[in-house]
């Protein structure tokens, strides 16, 4: 029974890690490429490892360390890449409708 | 015609990748220096993991020389670009204020993970004798972390002078470890000088976790110093 929601949960991440890859192939531009990438594969990683801590029970405290730090560090590593981008003007697509740090930043400037 | 390209180089890459795979056979048994290894390594050093063993005190001379092209490295990294920071020195408060602050969520994120960061080092430097890790992997983790806070606080000043000095003293004691072993053991670097211990125990495999740790240490010092050198 263990090992069948073990494998249910893998085969769930898998599924999640494959949208990831549609995503960095078929999103319009950098910065959606990037959000299908860090969402679709943090949960992908979340379940493949939980499905490894229900065949092997015995890891499960490295696997929970494991998801914790994959939790802390993919979010901030892509917020930090993604900052990088707007900051060097890679541009959008052209279906973009709001751009809140570009609207944040503008009105810091005129503040000053 | 770009896409011809890709699709043939994709081809090229399948068929050497393929051709690797086909021409693999796995050797079933180990070679007979392999073999003696395995079988020494666990049976004289008291050490489950072989490879770190094998660096730490058979290979413990190879593992200094390392040691010594990565402080060449250290050397000529900081030879090469040591100079041209110098040039910049004139103004060094106006480099700080242009750079570009990084965001409070990498701030506070590196601040929640490089004490993480560090605790993993130790680990992996202390375990190095028990299971995969070692001084060598230790130390880059420690680099990695200091790399962090300095991409997340412009303002953050590594202190070159401390990471000299750890460095040199974690030379100087390694060496002084090698001595010890030609004096209380059987030759240069020898880790039977202390007790081995129990078999995978935390303190076992005689002086492997302190050789392990003054490596971790040593090669944590010199990478953070290469890293600091880039800074601009």
């Amino acid at each position: 029974m263990a090992e069948l929601i073990g494998s249910i949960l893998v085969l769930l991440g898998a599924i999640f890690h494959f949208s990831a890859g549609l995503g960095m192939l078929r999103m319009p531009d950098a910065y959606t490429r990037m959000q299908a990438g860090t969402k679709a594969s943090t949960l992908g990683n979340t379940l493949i490892l939980l499905g490894l801590g229900f065949y092997h029970p015995e890891w499960s405290l490295k696997l929970l360390i494991i998801i914790c730090f994959v939790l802390m560090t993919n979010p901030v590593s892509s917020h930090a890449l993604a900052r990088a981008a707007h900051m060097i003007r890679i541009p959008m697509t052209r279906r973009t409708t709001v751009d809140a740090l570009r609207a944040t930043r503008q009105r810091r400037r005129s503040g000053k | 015609m770009r896409r011809a390209f890709v699709v043939l180089v994709v081809v090229l890459f399948g068929l050497v990748f393929t051709s690797l795979v086909i021409a693999h056979n796995e050797r079933h048994s180990l070679r007979p220096l392999a073999e003696s290894y395995v079988k020494l390594v666990p049976q004289e050093l008291g050490a489950p993991n072989v490879i770190t063993g094998i660096l730490l005190t058979y290979r413990a001379f190879d593992t200094l020389g390392e040691v010594a092209v990565l402080f060449m490295v250290a050397a000529g990294v900081g030879l090469v670009l040591g100079a041209s920071n110098k040039r910049r020195k004139s103004s060094p408060r106006k480099v700080v204020e242009t750079a570009r602050l990084s965001s409070e969520i990498v701030q506070s994120g590196a601040q929640i993970l490089a004490p993480l960061i560090a605790i993993f080092a130790a680990y992996i430097i202390m375990n190095g004798h028990r299971s995969a890790g070692g001084g060598f992997q230790g130390g880059a983790v420690i680099a990695s972390g200091v790399l962090l806070l300095v991409l997340a606080s412009t303002r953050y000043r590594i202190d070159l002078e401390f990471l000299s000095m750890t460095e040199s003293a974690a030379g100087v004691l390694f060496v002084l470890t090698g001595i010890a072993g030609l004096i209380f053991a059987g030759g240069f670097l020898d880790n039977r000088m202390l007790p081995l211990g129990q078999f995978g125990a935390f303190f076992s495999a005689g002086a492997i976790p302190i050789l392990s740790v003054l490596l971790g240490v040593k090669v944590g010092c010199e990478l953070s110093v290469i890293i600091d050198r880039f800074r601009a």
